[in-house]
């Protein structure tokens, strides 16, 4: 199983907050333990993509202290099934982003309606304690989206190239 | 804030019984004053207190006296 739980960011200010969203397939292999009969998505894992969208936008924010890493929950709470098949909307605004550590205050919808809600502490750990050349895709295909295009040089470019 | 209640708020912290956290209480006596505790300690003394405290000044402590002592120096705490 991938531990990716995150599709793709609609919207981010780094460091600031962020909204991403998450397709809960109903092909997951976890559905057939929790629960049979009662699919449901774990507590857990809502939990996760909430520490993994507020993690991006920290990421974003900062290459140099490091990767976020959710080292606390504060607190966790859901109010609602997420169900098989489900888009999972979610958003973090940071409350408090340092060198050292940061807290972010989080939230899955789904429909529009607040399925969980976490405040989570985030610590930073030295990049050269991952894999060589680890990425996050998810990230560089947002950022990517908000680079514009290079401009043309003026020959290639029919409105600008000279008479 | 007096002392009784700056040691339960580091006991809060440090997610210890009050009864057990007194000025002489060594760090190798709490068990969750590791480096997590120390960003806990750190992040607690910005939202509480305003008190922006570096890293290695809180990882240099080693005794819940010293967290009361860097009260005591920002004006947190009578002397």
């Amino acid at each position: 199983m991938r531990f990716i739980l995150v599709d793709e960011i609609q919207a981010m200010i780094p460091g600031k907050s962020i909204r991403a969203s998450k397709f809960v397939s109903p092909d997951e292999d976890y559905f057939r333990d929790h629960f049979p009969g009662f699919p449901v998505v774990p507590g857990v894992l809502l939990t996760e993509m909430m520490a993994q969208t507020a993690g991006k936008c920290l990421d974003a924010e900062s290459f140099e202290r490091g990767r976020s890493m959710l080292a606390r929950i504060d607190s966790a709470r859901f109010s609602a099934w997420v169900l098989p098949g489900s888009t999972a909307v979610i958003s973090a605004e940071i409350q408090t982003s340092r060198p050292e550590f940061a807290k972010a205050k989080c939230r899955v919808e789904v429909h529009s309606r607040v399925v969980a809600m976490a405040d989570l502490f985030f610590a930073f750990v030295p990049r050269d304690r991952f894999a060589a050349g680890l990425r996050d895709e998810v990230l560089e295909a947002y950022l990517a989206r908000q680079t514009p295009p290079p401009s043309l040089p003026p020959a290639a470019n029919p409105t600008l190239a000279a008479p | 804030m007096n002392q009784k209640e700056a040691l339960a708020w580091i006991a809060q912290i440090f997610e210890e019984s009050p009864d057990r956290i007194a000025i002489s209480t060594p760090r190798s006596d709490v068990p969750a004053w590791d480096s997590l505790g120390v960003l806990s300690l750190m992040a607690g003394l910005d939202e509480t207190f305003g008190i922006v405290a570096n890293g290695a000044e809180l990882n240099r402590m080693q005794s819940v006296g010293d967290i009361v002592t860097l009260l005591q120096q920002h004006g947190k705490l009578p002397t």
